[in-house]
Parts: structure tokens; sequence; C-alpha cells
């Protein structure tokens, strides 16, 4: 039975060629996304699973209040494992600190500047799964003179040879022994490294107070609980813990935080501007997975929508069926098997289409997904996307054509009812309500991000480049690279600062003349005079920091309107007041100037109180170049650089790209968005075509009558293009309101952000309407010119 | 073998209300070959499909091989037909995308024959109706009097005991009409009982007896001799 049933669906879907492509073009177009989607969500939510031990594992974070909002901040001291251990015996195994670093590491002449050095406890592979093909995990880490490197690090260091044994020199002046080699690490881990070296040779280079001090942000900390033990008890402890080792410096700084432990699965969909390790977005997980499904919905309703329209086709073969005994079960279960014929062969087309856009898939992704063909997870998936979508797509159609009346449907009596015709009306309504809600969102997000990239900062990002102090030789002669980088003629000025606009900037607490008994929680520039030049900051009160006033470095701080809002004062009376920030200055500092507001973070947070004081915690330095020819000046610095830094290689990046970078997942949603939103309208409209054609067939001899009557081909147009259209209009109205508030939500998450206005909603569906009305006006035209007397011979 | 009393069918719409069977009562014998014969909107074609269980009465009385089967729900009236009725239609009715081998498998599909007995008997009933050699074609390859002969091919592939042929001549020339009446004449002379309906006196002619109908009801009753 089942092989009559599938030759018959094979005939009937060559004899219906056109439907059968649309359906299956449509139907495809659906899985491929869904297939994408599933392999990205099942990497995303796979994220350090492997670890063997994973469920014990937790990570040390402190929480508090920063700017208003609350932060979790994954960087603890140094301190911190040894008094764990120390303190709370009977619940945790134990600790491991991770430290991420950047070295030089060398094989003799050979040197590269790693950014991916881990340095970390002795108990690092045993408590993480990392598996080492040489080297024993008990002991690889034992010396402080040794180094355990990933395969693809020893193949860059000693080619094929046997990297066990051999002697690495570490920063030039330390000689590290390989004692073991491990897998490379997995796409799916948020730690993410080359090689690991004992914490423990930090020793000769820390002061011992490095090891002992609690308020610093080093590294992280992770801990493994005995088993039972239950990390909400255990975190309620952490008080007593933090107000033991810190109670007397928070008391000093008026600012407090607390100590929580985030389970190791957790860490990967955490987001927190202070943390740094690999991040996902879950926001963007779920954006992906409701858009893959809509098409997929999108897809399914072409399938409805053709089978119904085309049931009255198959009505003789279906009361054939019941004569010669066929019950509707029978019937029901040869229709679904036809709609999962249909969707199998869609899903091969997709694993093909698959295979070929994975490239650019990664690509949009940033980061390679594993392959699918080994992943049995993905062929379950797979069998369960064709029963779906074959259930889904052809339960309405069985159910229609198999409750047909044996006699009407033999006599070609059989009408179907208003009722069909209303059921595929609104799910064309359904489809274009989706595009053109896709595409409200495609047009807000674009304008977003032209707003974001062409508003005005406050500072002068263009032609800036960026060289890291990310290595002691360049930090240490910091000054002297700067001068030298003056007297390089298109160099129009350089700035030693702790942090460029868009990247990392301190929060400390200082005391002010405006309340002496408050603590203020301000942002921190370490910088040098030429900060306020050199960004093109502009004064609005008071001077810049200048060399002629001799006690500016240790006395002068600039601050900007935000910060004199926050401590009462408008821009002009703040000069001449003092702040002190209680950590890191003896002396109070007089306020010399204010600075207009300028983006020092990305336009998704408000710019808050920031203090600019000159000081020697110099992470980088800005040279301003006057434009020439650029190759040459980088040629400059890059000499200047080896001067200063002769074992480093010359690294640099630019200031508006850096800040671009800031909004990378707006970017990628951007992208994301306009793709499944063209892939959505071209398969609703794929549907709409179908049906289309189909009116077009079905009405030929009402046109050819119409026509012999005298009606024009304008006429005959609209009345066929009338009817399909209304549908698509009333879904796109009813887009607006869901866009609305969509995208209103999505504009939340900026600080300052685009107003709505009522074009961007005309745009999205003047673009629906336009596609719909070529799509169903080709047919209606070819209809309404064809030759009467033709299709009146036909009939 | 059928026996019908008093029965009743009424077609309504909002505004009209057809009676199509007025208290029909009639009686087919067992191995009968019966011609029912009057002008359009008699009632023939309602009594066809009541007797075919493709349609249920109003009202009164239809019992087949001795059970009443008036009230049988969808069901079982197609489990009774695919087991006992063979159809032949005036506009053959044959599935365009299966070749003829497959059109006549289709009832023993149905009535759950197994592979290897299906295929021996649709080649032995193609045989008969000597259409053998054209077993892998599909209908649109044949004349009308050959399609009709796989319609009748289809009909009796499952052995029914009642064959209804609704016109079965109705769209053929008359050498091919001929040719399927003395199929059917041969069918009934083996035992198998058909109940015919027609406009062509020529064809009638073939049956035992004529059953003339007018309004729903039977007015005339013609034993040919």
């Amino acid at each position: 039975m089942i092989k009559n049933y599938l030759s018959l669906a094979i005939k009937n879907f060559r004899k219906q060629k056109l439907f059968s492509l649309i359906n299956i073009l449509g139907l495809s177009i659906g899985i491929t996304c869904c297939l994408m989607l599933f392999l990205f969500i099942q990497n995303e939510f796979s994220y350090d699973h492997f670890h063997k031990n994973g469920k014990n594992i937790y990570r040390i974070m402190r929480v508090g209040e920063l700017n208003g909002e609350q932060h979790e901040i994954p960087y603890v001291s140094v301190a911190y494992a040894p008094a764990l251990i120390n303190d709370f015996p009977d619940a945790i195994e134990s600790a491991v600190r991770v430290m991420k670093d950047n070295n030089l590491i060398s094989n003799n002449n050979i040197s590269f500047n790693e950014r991916n050095v881990f340095l970390a406890d002795a108990d690092f592979f045993n408590v993480f799964s990392f598996p080492l093909i040489k080297g024993d995990a008990a002991s690889v880490l034992k010396d402080p003179n040794s180094i355990v490197l990933t395969e693809s690090s020893a193949k860059k260091y000693f080619g094929t040879v046997d990297p066990m044994g051999k002697i690495l020199q570490f920063n030039k002046n330390q000689a590290l022994k390989v004692t073991g080699v491990c897998k490379d690490v997995p796409v799916n881990s948020h730690l993410q490294f080359d090689m690991v070296i004992p914490l423990e040779i930090l020793r000769t280079t820390q002061p011992p107070e490095w090891f002992t001090n609690f308020p610093n942000n080093s590294l992280f900390t992770y801990i493994e609980l005995k088993k039972g033990i239950d990390p909400k008890q255990l975190e309620k402890r952490f008080a007593g813990f933090m107000d033991k080792y810190l109670g007397k410096y928070y008391a000093e700084s008026g600012h407090k935080m607390g100590l929580i432990a985030k389970p190791l699965n957790k860490i990967y969909f955490s987001s927190d501007q202070f943390d740094s390790v690999k991040h996902g977005n879950l926001k963007m997980v779920y954006i992906f997975m409701s858009i893959a499904v809509l098409i997929l919905i999108i897809a399914c309703i072409n399938f409805v929508n053709l089978a119904t329209a085309r049931a009255s086709d198959r009505s003789k073969e279906v009361g054939l069926r019941k004569v010669l005994g066929a019950v509707k079960k029978q019937l029901f279960g040869q229709f679904i098997l036809e709609s999962v014929l249909f969707a199998t062969i869609a899903c091969l087309i997709s694993v093909g289409l698959l295979q070929l856009l994975m490239p650019a898939y990664n690509e949009v992704l940033g980061y390679k997904l594993p392959s699918f063909w080994t992943n049995p997870w993905f062929y379950g998936f797979m069998i369960g996307i064709i029963a779906v979508v074959g259930l889904l797509a052809g339960s309405y159609p069985a159910l229609l054509l198999s409750s047909f009346s044996p006699i009407e449907s033999l006599k070609g009596k059989l009408k179907i009812g208003n009722s069909g015709a209303f059921f595929r009306k609104a799910l064309v309504v359904f489809q274009f309500g989706v595009s053109v809600l896709l595409i409200i969102g495609v047009v807000v997000v674009i304008n977003q991000m032209k707003y974001v990239k062409n508003s005005d900062l406050g500072f002068n990002k263009e032609q800036s480049m960026i060289v890291r102090f990310d290595n002691r030789d360049i930090f240490n002669k910091g000054k002297q690279f700067k001068n030298e980088l003056l007297t390089i003629p298109s160099v129009q000025s350089v700035s030693l600062m702790s942090g460029e606009p868009g990247g990392f900037h301190d929060s400390y607490s200082f005391e002010a003349e405006a309340n002496p008994a408050e603590k203020f929680l301000l942002n921190t520039e370490f910088a040098d005079l030429s900060f306020v030049k050199t960004l093109g900051l502009k004064i609005i009160a008071g001077r810049d920091l200048s060399e002629s006033y001799g006690t500016d470095s240790l006395q002068a701080v600039l601050i900007n309107r935000t910060a004199a809002t926050k401590l009462g004062y408008t821009p002009e009376q703040a000069i001449g007041k003092w702040i002190k920030n209680i950590s890191r200055d003896s002396v109070k500092r007089t306020i010399v100037g204010v600075v207009e507001d300028y983006h020092y973070v990305s336009l998704k947070t408000p710019i808050g109180p920031l203090v600019i004081s000159p000081g020697s915690d110099n992470r980088l330095a800005l040279i301003k170049l006057k434009s020439t020819n650029l190759k040459t000046v980088v040629e400059n610095i890059k000499k200047v650089y080896a001067d200063a830094a002769p074992a480093y290689p010359f690294e640099y990046s630019f200031l508006d790209e850096r800040f671009d970078l800031l909004y990378r997942a707006e970017a990628r949603q951007e992208s994301v968005l306009s793709i499944f939103s063209i892939i959505a309208i071209f398969v609703a409209c794929l549907g709409l075509f179908g049906l289309a054609s189909y009116t077009a067939i079905k009405r030929t001899k009402e046109v050819g009558v119409r026509k012999v009557l005298g009606s024009s081909v304008q006429n005959i147009v609209l009345l066929l293009s009338k009817d399909l259209l209304k549908p698509v209009l009333l879904g796109a109205l009813i887009a607006i309101p869901v866009g609305y508030y969509a995208m209103n939500k999505w504009l939340q998450s900026f600080a300052y952000r685009i107003e709505f206005h009522w074009w961007m909603f005309a745009l999205a569906i003047g673009i629906a309407i336009t596609i719909a009305l070529l799509t169903v006006g080709i047919q209606a035209i070819k209809a309404a010119m064809a030759n009467p007397v033709k299709s009146l011979r036909t009939e | 073998m059928i026996k019908i009393t008093n029965l009743e069918k009424i077609y309504r719409t909002e505004e009209v209300e057809t009676v199509a069977l007025n208290k029909l009562s009639l009686e087919v014998k067992e191995g009968e070959f019966v011609a029912v014969m009057g002008p359009s909107g008699c009632g023939k074609s309602t009594l066809l499909n009541i007797l075919g269980l493709l349609d249920d009465p109003d009202a009164g009385s239809f019992v087949f091989n001795g059970i009443e089967v008036a009230k049988f729900n969808e069901r079982k009236r197609a489990d009774l037909r695919k087991h006992n009725i063979g159809f032949v239609f005036q506009s053959f009715n044959l599935i365009d995308e299966l070749t003829v081998f497959e059109n006549v498998e289709l009832p023993l599909i149905y009535t759950g024959v197994k592979s290897s007995d299906r295929k021996k008997r649709v080649e032995e009933v193609l045989d008969k109706v000597q259409i053998m050699h054209r077993r892998n074609h599909y209908p649109q390859q044949l004349s009308g009097g050959q399609q009709q002969r796989v319609a009748v091919a289809r009909a009796v592939v499952n052995n029914p005991k009642l064959i209804l042929a609704d016109e079965p001549t109705g769209n053929l020339d008359s050498s091919n009409g001929n040719e399927v009446m003395q199929m059917l004449t041969d069918l009934n002379e083996q035992g198998t009982t058909i109940v015919m309906v027609t406009h062509s006196e020529h064809d009638s002619r073939y049956s035992h007896r004529i059953i003339r109908m007018l309004d729903g009801q039977t007015v005339l009753e013609n034993i040919m001799v």
C-alpha cells in the first residue's frame, strides 16, 4: 500500500511541477534555516559541558553596584583562593586560579608574542577536563618552570619533533620545560588558551604583597565543591568571609561588594562588560530561534495553501478511492505520507544547501561550528523536522481531502467551502504579517546603527592609532616612545592613557569638597597632559592640563560635565574645588577644568561621571596622525616601537574601528535580520505566486467570458490581484503594533537611540506590498493577456 | 439479494426540497441483470448511490444479502462495499496518475490482499478483458473502449456479488459499447448480479428486467423474454 502511495505521490509531484517546486523550494529554505539554527543553538548550549566535574565547578565573582548598575565582576585577587580553601575546608575540594596574560615565548631565535597564555594553579588539569596527550594531569604544572602546550602551539614551536622536555624562554629571561601537551581547546569552552604556565612563576617578578593583597583585580578563581555541598548555603557564608578580609578596606572606600559562586555552565551566557572571557548572547539565540521557526512556518503555510487550493483537482481521486473501499483513515494516511515525502525531499536538499552555506554561515557567526556530518543529534533533529513538517503542513489538507463525499467529488460538483478560502487568506495574513514585522525590524536596526555610527561622540575618533602597552619593555619606556613619536612629522600629537574611548575605565571611590562625608564612585582616566588635545575634547570651564603649570601632574584633575553635576556644581562652580582618589592619591587634587561630556563608553550606556587624572598608569598610546601617507607613517612608528621594545612585534589598531567593535553584536543582528527577512518575504511570495497562478488557471474561463463581453486588460488584472492583495495588506497592518512593541524593546538596550517615525512603517509596508504586487501582477497580466477564444475553447 | 422497501431520499437546500426517491420499493434477486431507465432527474442515480452504499436513505429499509444496511455508518458501509460491490461509470473514472495495472490493483489493496496474490489476480482479470498488453499504459494513452474495459476489470477484480453500472456505454461508440455490454452479460452468466442505469433502449435489451422510474418511483416493470 505504501509503495502505491509513494509512486502516486511521485507522479503527482511530476504532474504539478510548478506547485511541487514552490513547495519544495519553500520548505527547503525553511528547513535550511532551521538546521542552521539548530547547529548554532546546539553549540551555544554545549558550552563548558565537557568537563567531567563540571557540575561541582563554580567561578568566584564579586557583586556590587557600579554607576548605579548591579555588576558581577569575575576578577579577584590572588589571595582569595588560599583563603577560601583555608576558611571552607568542609565545602571546597580545590581552588584553581587562572590569569590570562600575554607573554613573549621563544624557542631559540623564534619568538611569538602569545596573547592566550594562562598562568594557572597546578590543579588546573585536574579540575578542568582538557585532555592531555602527553604528560600527567596531576604533575604537569608542579614545577614553577614548566609549560603545557596545546597541540597547535607545540607544532608552532617544534614542528614534528617531540616537544616533551624541550626548553622555551619566558619573556626572554626564564626557562620553561615542556612537561605536557594537551588537545586543542574546543570551540565550546569559555576558557580559551594556547599554553598553560604555573602561576607560581610570578613569585620571581611580582612583589610579595601581590600574593596576599585582597583589593586587586588580577585573575579568575574557580572552586570545585565537595560532593553534596549546596552552593547557596556556601554563598551565605561568603558575607562573613568578605567582612573578614575586606571589611576594613570597604569601610575606608565606602564601597562594599559581595561574593557569589557562579556555576561553570552559567558563565557563557552571563554577560557583564567587565568579564573578558568568551560569552554567548542569549538574546541573539532567541532572535535566531524565532526567525528560523517563523520562516519554517511560512514555508509550511505555502504547502497548506497550495494543497488546499488544489484540493478540488484531486477530489475525483479521493471519490474513487472511497468508492473502491478506502476509509477516511487510509486516505488521511495517504496524504500525510505525501507531505512527509515532500518534507524528506526538502530536507535532503537542505542538507546540500547547508553544506554549501556553512563557510558563509561561520563567517556571520564569527567562529567555526563543528562539522554536522558526525553529529548524531543533527540526524535526530532532521528526522524530527521531517515528522513535524510532514504533520504540520500535511494534516489540514489531508483532513480536508479525506472528508470529501464520494458522490459529489466524482460528479465534480464539489465546492470547497468558504471556510477553506477564509482559512487560506488567514494564513496569507500571517505570512505577510511576519514578513512586514521583519522588514520593520530591519528598517529600525539599520537606522539605529546609522545613528550610532554617525553621532557626535564628543571626541575625534578619526586617524587615531592605538598602540597597546602590553609588555613590560614598552610600558617602562612609554615616555621615551612618546617623545620619539613626536619627532615623526606626520604625528600630530600623542597621549598616553589608561583607557581609550570605548575601552576599559576603572571606577574609584573619591572624597570631595562638595561633601567630605560622602564617598563618590567615579570613573577614572589616568593620562598624560596631552589627553584633551589628542582626543579633541572641548573644555567648557577652566583650562586644560598643561606642562606650564609645574604642579598639574601631581595636584590637578579634569572632570566631565556629568561629574560636576554629580558633585552638585555647575561646570564653572567646580573650578578650584578639590577631590581625592581614596586608594590612589596621597594629596587632594584641584579641579582645574571641566570637559564637555564625551562618549567614553558605547552609546548603549549613558555617559557617567569621569575624572581625568594625570597619572603613570598608562596602558596605551593614542597617536593622532596628520592625513598623509599612512603606509610611511606606520613604518616610521614601527621603527620607533622596535627601538623601545625590540623583542615584541609591533601591533596597532585604529580608534574608529575599535569603537565600531562595541556594536559587534548589533551589527551581527543587523545582518542576520536582513538576510532572514529577505528569505521570509521570498518564501511568502513564493506561496503567493503559487496561489496567483492557481487562481489564474481556475478563472481562465471567467476571464475569457469577461474579455468577450468587453472587459479591458486592466480591469481583469485588478480583479485577479485584488483578492490576493487584501490579506497581504491586512497582515501588514497587524504587523505595525507588534513591530512597534518589539523594536521599542530592542531600542531600550541603547541609552541613546532614534525616535520612531511613521515612515519606517510605511516603508516596510511599501516594500512588502510592492513585492507582493509584482508577484501577483505578473500572473494576473499573463491571464488577462491570453486570447479569450483559446481559453473558451478548452473549456 | 437486494430488497428495499419504502425508501426515501430528500435533498434539501435553504429554499428548495427535492424528493429524489419517494417510498420506492424494489427487489433484485441473486443472478439477475436489471436495467433502470427513466428521464433525467427521476432518481436513477440516487438509487444507484444508495444501492452502492455510497449514500444513505432518509427513511425506509434496505436489506443487502439478508442484512439491514440502511443505518450503517460510513466505516461499515465501506467495508461491505469493498468486498461485495463493483462499480462501472459512464466516464470510466480511472485514476490518471496510475497505470492500467495499478488502477485494477487498487480494490485489492483496500481489501488487504497480499502483493503476490494481487499480481496474479490482476493479470487474470486483465487477460479476461483482453487488455493485458496495455498493462503499463496510463488511461490517457487508451481509447474510450479500452478504458471502459479497464474499468470493468477493476469492478470485477474482487469477485463482487453485485456490479452497479452507471450508463456504461454512454461515452462509447456502438461497437465498443456492444463489446462492454457483452462483457457484462458474460459476467452475469457466470453468476454476478448486475444493476445498470441506462438511457439506451438498445443496452437495456441485454437485461432480464427493465425498471422504469419517474419522480422517484418505479412506474413500470418490463420482463424481457
